[in-house]
């Protein structure tokens, strides 16, 4: 927990802190942060006023001891058992059921529960009446004549029952006092009232205790009180100290580094016999370097806790240590007054059973009763045995592990090499490798020969190989073919364990080659060259190159041609031709045509394996023949074609025009002609 | 919650008397501290618990989930207890002094100065919000651990822990001169 949170939410800390419900690791948490924080450690002591203060003066309003039996009374007065419980326990169910079921299902599942409730319920309601009666009301009775009345009327213990804590007490008894006596505290006779107090007044004067015990004292003394161990109105006795009645499980945790397993066993046992504890169990295994480690629980008295493990951790190294307490007084003391709750309540069964005056099914009942009460005794009584075993002594739990625990047992060296082989004939290199590996003790895990769509074979192959003939098997067959690449890793895997071991074997496992025959040459070209040669016949010049790169012993990657509209040829093309043909070659370019933008480019890697005779360089080449300057469509016979021919176009489209013109007048001049022509005929058969 | 305590739960909702009977044993003294803590007086917070057992005792199917019964006994309560000081809390309570105290005698001055002590911190208690006084009550009443009064008064886990170093940062506020007199 960072400190500034704590500083921040102090205030519930502080709460926390003085209501003791801190864990351990939140308290050293706090009591740090309070060692470097004035300001809040003023908080803590106002904190600590302010519980004490409300200790005082609230925890006395709390409810009197009678007041359960009272509200108890009160609620049998109030809610008779006969009435109301059919009606709402069946209305409950109903509720309950109904929830949960469809409507028509739920009908018919409450129809039958009516009919059990009814004919079940109803048999049973007077029997359990007269078990109230009986149980309950002779407690009352007895109470009274008890002198342990107040500690019996409760059955959660609380500080405010300790009597032993007398200002609380006294003031209550003063309250009630100043209050008109209740007629349900009848059960509180005024006897052991009046006698009770005087005890108390004599304590407080006799034993000289002040008002009020410090926090801490109260709950054991009031443990103490309902322990049984003093009983309530014997308060002068002595005071009881907080060690004597607390029941705490002490256990505690220790790694320790030891240079020798045995004979830190024995001096353990030795000195968990100095303070009379013993070994309870032990434990230990061999690990496969040779170490021992081993778990040892070793039981000591608690107040002798302390000082065993001062003397443990002279052993060895202490590598851990926890030390924790477990605090079961509440529980503990709880069960204990449950305990003789039930017993009470035994001996009042039994008394009832002696009496024998009931009907033989109230005596079953009874006798049913009993049987349960019984079970709860047992189940208490080894609950509290449990405790106190636990109690009796503290658990000490030793880890003892000797040095370098983890040191590795042996080493194993793996090696894996990868080969890549350059072969001009890879089919023939992959038999020739298969054939040479059959003597040697060598074991191919995997072999596969792959041809592509372009012819272009590949033989890849694992091998597994002896490592004291590794060297020599690799060796052959690095000279089968040209080596392109080579890499060989070793790697150190330590054995049950990590870490560096002086005695650890080292062996070598078998070495793994992982081979690849090819012809593509994966191998980067040494050396770059660009170049652009002019010439006026490009197809020729190419056909030409061919052929001196044939004689040179080169080889054509890639070749591109194209014409562009204007009549420029270009051609692209990529070789590789080896280093000791890479002059010439460029030597016979300078016949082609003219060469532009030479770049030559070198790539010395020293870590190539490759013969500088042999290493290919790479030559990209752009031969190019430089374009027409006027092109066809422009030349001028052209143009007058062109013109020429649009002219005639123009030609043929204004006689199309004519045409269509013609086709649009031609009916209106027939219609105007004819009649024209017969109002002519008109008229002149008129004249 | 263990096994046992939430089968006497659900024995007491499914109307098992006797289970409710042990739940009043078990469980009034916490209500108590509830209602007192809200009321700041005896015998109307055992009024109110004694209301609240026979309303719970009649209304217990309405709890669905065991676990949550402490919780759902106490919200009665602090319900009832409002109730009940909205009525007539409009007439301030009387500290009534009994008996005239001789200041001679030395240990009814002591006494003396503890009621009124009393009377300073329960007037301090007064002001606090209603949940702050619960779990103050519950916690100096019962002495019950956190967890136990996160559970009676239906919080979730850890919500304790702020609302009672608030409630205690108030009194301690509003306690200052009485604090200081304490050595």
């Amino acid at each position: 927990m960072p400190n500034e949170t704590i500083h921040e939410e102090i205030e519930s800390w502080l709460a926390a802190d003085v209501h003791d419900q801190l864990s351990n690791d939140e308290r050293a948490a706090f009591q740090s942060h309070l060692a470097g924080c004035p300001a809040c450690r003023a908080l803590q002591e106002e904190e600590k006023k302010m519980n004490e203060l409300l200790e005082r003066t609230l925890a006395k309003e709390a409810a009197d001891p009678a007041f359960e039996e009272r509200m108890l009374s009160r609620f049998r007065d109030k809610v008779p058992a006969s009435s109301g419980g059919l009606g709402s326990f069946f209305a409950g169910l109903t509720r309950l059921r109904a929830a949960q079921i469809t409507a028509v299902a739920a009908l018919l599942l409450t129809l039958v529960q009516v009919g059990k409730i009814v004919t079940g319920e109803s048999g049973n309601y007077p029997r359990q009446q007269k078990t109230f009666a009986s149980s309950f009301r002779p407690q009352a009775a007895q109470a009274a004549d008890e002198e342990r009345t107040i500690v019996t009327g409760s059955n959660i213990p609380t500080a405010e029952e300790a009597p032993a804590n007398p200002a609380p007490a006294f003031r209550r008894e003063l309250n009630s006092k100043s209050n008109e006596p209740r007629p349900d505290t009848s059960a509180m006779s005024a006897n052991a009232i009046d006698e009770l107090k005087k005890d108390l007044d004599d304590k407080s004067k006799v034993a000289g205790m002040p008002l009020k015990a410090p926090q801490e004292s109260d709950r054991p003394t009031d443990a103490g009180a309902l322990g049984g161990t003093k009983p309530a109105t014997v308060p002068a006795a002595p005071p009881v100290t907080p060690a004597d009645n607390r029941k705490l499980i002490r256990n505690a945790q220790l790694d320790l580094q030891v240079t020798n397993y045995d004979a830190a066993l024995q001096r353990l046992t030795a000195l968990a016999a100095e303070e009379h504890g013993f070994i309870a169990t032990q434990n230990s295994a061999k690990l496969p370097n040779g170490k021992l480690q081993g778990t040892i629980v070793i039981k000591v008295l608690p107040e002798n806790l302390d000082r065993f493990l001062q003397k443990a951790r002279g052993l060895g190294e202490l590598k851990n240590q926890t030390l924790g307490t477990d605090d079961v007084t509440k529980a503990y003391f709880d069960t204990d007054a449950r305990l003789r709750n039930a017993k009470r309540m035994e001996e009042r069964l039994l008394d009832m059973l002696k009496q024998n005056t009931g009907k033989v099914s109230d005596l079953l009942q009874v006798e049913k009763e009993l049987a349960r009460v019984r079970e709860q005794i047992e189940q208490m009584q080894g609950e509290l045995k449990y405790y106190d075993a636990l109690v009796q002594y503290a658990t000490v739990t030793v880890t003892l592990a000797e040095k370098d625990l983890n040191e590795p047992a042996a080493f194993l060296l793996k090696e894996t090499a990868n080969l890549s082989l350059f072969s001009a004939d890879v089919e023939k290199t992959f038999g020739e490798v298969k054939s040479a590996l059959q003597n040697a003790k060598t074991q191919i895990v995997q072999s596969t020969l792959d041809r592509d769509n372009s012819g272009q074979a590949t033989a890849r192959m694992t091998l597994l190989i002896a490592p004291e003939e590794s060297d020599a098997v690799i060796a052959r067959i690095k000279s089968m073919g040209r080596v392109q690449n080579y890499n060989l890793q070793t790697e150190r895997i330590a054995q049950n364990g990590s870490g560096m071991s002086d005695t650890a074997k080292v062996e070598r496992d078998k070495v793994q080659l992982n081979l690849v025959i090819s012809r593509t040459g994966e191998e980067q070209a040494v050396q770059q060259t660009s170049l652009r040669i002019v010439t006026s016949a490009v197809t020729d010049k190419v056909a030409q190159l061919k052929t001196a790169l044939s004689q040179a012993g080169g080889e054509l990657r890639s070749s591109t041609f194209s014409r562009n509209p204007d009549g420029q040829e270009v051609a692209n093309i990529t070789l590789r031709v080896p280093m000791k043909n890479y002059a010439g070659l460029i030597e016979s370019f300078d016949k082609l045509g003219e060469v532009k933008d030479l770049s030559v480019q070198r790539n010395d890697q020293p870590s190539t394996t490759a013969n500088p005779e042999t290493a290919p360089a790479d030559v990209n080449l752009q031969i190019y023949s430089p374009g027409k300057i006027v092109s066809d469509e422009s030349g001028i016979v052209s143009t007058i074609r062109r013109t020429l021919g649009q002219g005639v176009a123009a030609l043929a489209w204004s006689v199309r025009m004519i045409g269509v013109a013609l086709a649009f007048l031609a009916p209106w001049g027939l219609a105007l002609g004819l009649v024209s022509w017969l109002v002519v005929r008109f008229a002149k058969r008129r004249g | 919650m263990d096994s046992s305590e939430h089968d006497l739960y659900r024995a007491a909702i499914h109307g098992d008397r006797e289970a409710f009977e042990m739940i009043i044993r078990t469980q009034s003294r916490a209500l108590f501290a509830v209602a007192y803590g809200i009321l700041q007086n005896r015998e109307e917070a055992e009024d109110v618990v004694q209301d609240t057992l026979v309303k719970a005792w009649k209304t217990r199917w309405r709890v669905r989930d065991p676990e949550k019964f402490p919780a759902w006994l106490s919200t009665i309560a602090r319900h009832r207890a409002r109730d009940l000081a909205r009525r007539h809390r409009s007439v301030p309570f009387p500290l009534e002094s009994e008996e005239p105290i001789d200041p001679a005698n030395e240990e009814a001055a002591t006494l003396l100065r503890e009621k009124e002590m009393g009377d300073e911190v329960r007037n301090a208690l007064a002001t606090l919000p209603e949940l702050h006084r619960a779990a103050l009550t519950l916690r100096y009443f019962e002495t019950m651990d956190y967890a136990t009064i996160e559970r009676t008064l239906g919080l979730t886990n850890g919500a304790l822990r702020g609302i009672l170093g608030r409630a205690m940062e108030t009194m301690r506020k509003r306690l200052r001169p009485t604090l200081a007199t304490l050595e």
